[in-house]
């Protein structure tokens, strides 16, 4: 990400909107950036189902992703001038496109943040079973769910609260992630050319190919590697409150961007390295935890798992925080109950909301114990449709929002025109590409479990090949959310129609704040 | 204006008796009162505009409150209100290096020490950072 200069200057005023100025500097703006996106965990819950798309081509996968991601981030940063809401997505699609567009956004959001709650729980409760040795009882079903559970209700117990951890400890725990798992990188390369461990490969430059064969495997494989970079644009966006608002996430960006796209290209290359793509795919539930025994032997591959859930934890912060912020920008601009907004006045954060997300969590979590065979590769796979739903819609909606500046400079038509639609229309292909993909059951990590066995069909159009035979479950479980929101939107409609009074609009600078999106909510500056 | 008396103020059990001990430390010294609420929104998990301005309304009712009620126990008493959005013993520092405060006045954390701990307590901030005299005031029954 470019620094930017006088002629895309943020407003200076951002201790008028009742924000701190001048609070974060670089390590912290870059830590914040690396920890949202948690790679210890996203390595952790991803891996075995990048290799399981497309084989020894995961570490050129984990290189493709990065690119919507960063397109995208483009989009953030600008849009997030314009209104630094935490609805975010929801604020900017509905300027841009109109109250409806927006409130699926919104939706979106909420549903994908839901869907990563049961891998996250279930990671947190395996690897807590592992840390024990308590190998065992991390492949059941019943202990793993009660583990998961209870990291839900302490994790929304923490952001009910408002529990910050200092930003020295969040920079040392990061820290030791990030050296656990370079390390982990290094002595499990070095042993594969030293001892050569069972089916090891040795590392070759075609790796970093992701085109292995089908478009469906490519697009199968962005699906999962979306999720790796989810969060990454909190770097980009928080710099508002930065030392040095013009300089500061312009270098922790590209700083946190390193450090994430070299984390995930060596520790994917190192994995498969040593003991074959097959053995990443067949232990996907605790990718970590099982090569962590291999390569660095006890009592040290202890430190790996410690990694995955510190990891795993700062993750489930910034999975419920937004959540709960988004939930609340919806219901101040009347889109969702007023209750949502409601602000618990001894710890000041938004209480009722925070509360409601855990509890909503910890049913989904339950329910889909209950229902699939894979509850991390199905999250992980349905996850991605969310992911691609809102990230292509904020690309679009930067577009659209930007649409009478695009022309007045190259710069312009670089970063508010060209790199989000590129990012949209990638997301987007790779969203469809999918659904297509999934349609077909025998494609999901589940195997063969499938819904709706009356969907059948198989027929050819041109080169398109449509089938289904029954829907795979990331399918029912990733669009499925979004759809539901389709009935709920019309619902509330009818009931509270203020919302959907929003005109869409164009932004009429480049750098001024937004007029506020409810009359009455006070403006935004 | 030097010699400012500032106050934090929640609206809790214990900010209340320390609104009452700091209306009369200011009548005793003839200085003016400062009604302080600090406030910080985490900036993890991405954008927080229309959080931190929920927030900072909570703090402008409570510190309108606190003025109110200072006004009425001492007329005598200058009173002000300000919402600082900055971490509670951030901001109490804050306004009292900027007013060059006579003292901060602030309520005790009450009988719960482990809450205090785990939390953090602003009185314990205070005591370890403020260059001026702190007064913590245990809440009362009535």
């Amino acid at each position: 990400m470019a620094t930017p200069t006088a002629v895309l200057e943020p407003p200076t005023e951002a201790g008028a909107k009742g924000l701190k100025s001048g609070a974060l500097g670089l390590v912290s703006t870059t830590v914040i950036g690396v920890a949202s996106t948690a790679p210890g965990y996203s390595l952790a819950a991803s891996l075995g189902l990048v290799t399981a798309a497309v084989g020894l081509h995961a570490p050129g996968i984990m290189l493709l992703a990065f690119a919507p991601m960063l397109f995208i981030a483009a989009a953030y940063f600008y849009l997030n001038r314009a209104d630094p809401d935490c609805g975010t997505t929801f604020t900017w699609v509905t300027r841009a496109m109109g109250p409806n567009t927006g409130w699926l956004a919104g939706w979106g959001i909420l549903m994908t943040d839901l869907v990563v709650m049961p891998s996250l729980s279930q990671i947190a409760g395996r690897y807590t079973f592992l840390l024990f040795g308590a190998d065992g009882v991390a492949n059941g079903v019943l202990w793993v769910t009660v583990v998961g559970v209870i990291w839900i209700v302490v994790m929304t117990a923490i952001c009910y609260v408002g529990i910050e951890l200092s930003a020295r400890t969040q920079v040392a725990l990061l820290g030791a992630e990030i050296v656990i798992l370079a390390t982990f990188a290094v002595i499990a390369l070095i042993k594969v050319y030293a001892d050569n461990p069972a089916s090891s490969v040795h590392p070759a430059l075609s790796w970093l190919n992701p085109v292995s064969g089908s478009s469906g495997a490519l697009a199968a494989g962005v699906l999962t590697a979306v999720f790796i970079y989810w969060g990454w644009d909190t770097a980009v966006t928080v710099n508002e409150e930065t030392d040095d608002s013009s300089r500061t996430p312009g270098i922790a960006a590209l700083l946190s961007t390193l450090i994430l796209v070299g984390i995930y290209v060596i520790v994917s290359v190192a994995a498969q390295a040593f003991h074959g793509s097959d053995f990443l795919t067949k232990n996907s539930g605790d990718v970590l935890g099982a090569l962590g025994t291999d390569v660095f032997g006890s009592p040290f591959d202890k430190l790996l798992i410690i990694a995955v859930l510190t990891s795993a934890s700062a993750s489930t912060q910034t999975t419920i925080l937004p959540a709960a912020r988004s939930a609340l920008s919806m219901a101040v601009h009347r889109a969702a109950p007023r209750k949502f907004a409601d602000i618990n006045p001894r710890f000041l954060t938004p209480g009722f909301a925070t509360a409601a997300f855990g509890v909503v969590s910890i049913v989904w979590y339950v329910v889909l114990t209950l229902i699939s065979k894979n509850v991390l590769g199905d999250s992980i796979l349905a996850l991605g449709f969310g992911i691609c739903f809102y990230y292509a819609l904020t690309g679009y909606a930067c577009v659209l929002y930007y649409r009478r500046h695009l022309f007045s400079s190259a710069r312009n038509l670089l970063l508010i025109g060209i790199a989000p639609l590129l990012g949209a229309l990638g997301l987007t292909w790779a969203f469809f590409k999918s659904v297509f993909v999934y349609s077909n059951a025998a494609n999901s990590s589940s195997g063969t479990t499938a819904y709706f066995k009356f969907i059948s069909f198989d027929f050819k159009i041109w080169h398109f090949h449509f089938f289904a035979d029954g829907l795979g479950p990331p399918l029912v479980i990733g669009v499925g959310l979004l759809l539901i929101g389709i009935p709920l939107m019309l619902l509330w409609r009818l009931g509270r129609p203020e919302f959907f009074e929003h005109k869409r609009g164009a932004a009429e600078t480049i750098d001024g704040l937004a007029p506020p999106l409810t009359p009455g909510v006070g403006p935004v500056a | 204006m030097a010699g400012d008396i500032i106050l934090g103020y929640d609206g809790s059990a214990g900010s209340a008796a320390a609104l009452r001990a700091a209306v009369q430390v200011a009548h005793a010294f003839g200085a003016p009162l400062v009604v302080a609420f600090g406030y910080e929104v985490m900036p993890l998990g991405g954008e927080v505009a229309d959080y931190a301005r929920q927030v900072r309304q909570i703090g402008e009712e409570k510190v309108a409150e606190g003025a109110a009620l200072a006004a009425a126990l001492d007329p005598s008493v200058a009173v002000e209100a300000v919402a600082v959005p900055e971490r509670p013993s951030d901001a109490l520092l804050t306004l009292a290096e900027q007013r060059g405060a006579r003292c901060i006045v602030v309520g005790g954390m009450g009988d719960r020490p482990l809450v205090g701990a785990i939390l953090g307590s602003v009185p314990h901030r205070l005591l370890y950072r403020s260059t001026v005299p702190v007064l913590v005031v245990p809440a009362t029954d009535d």
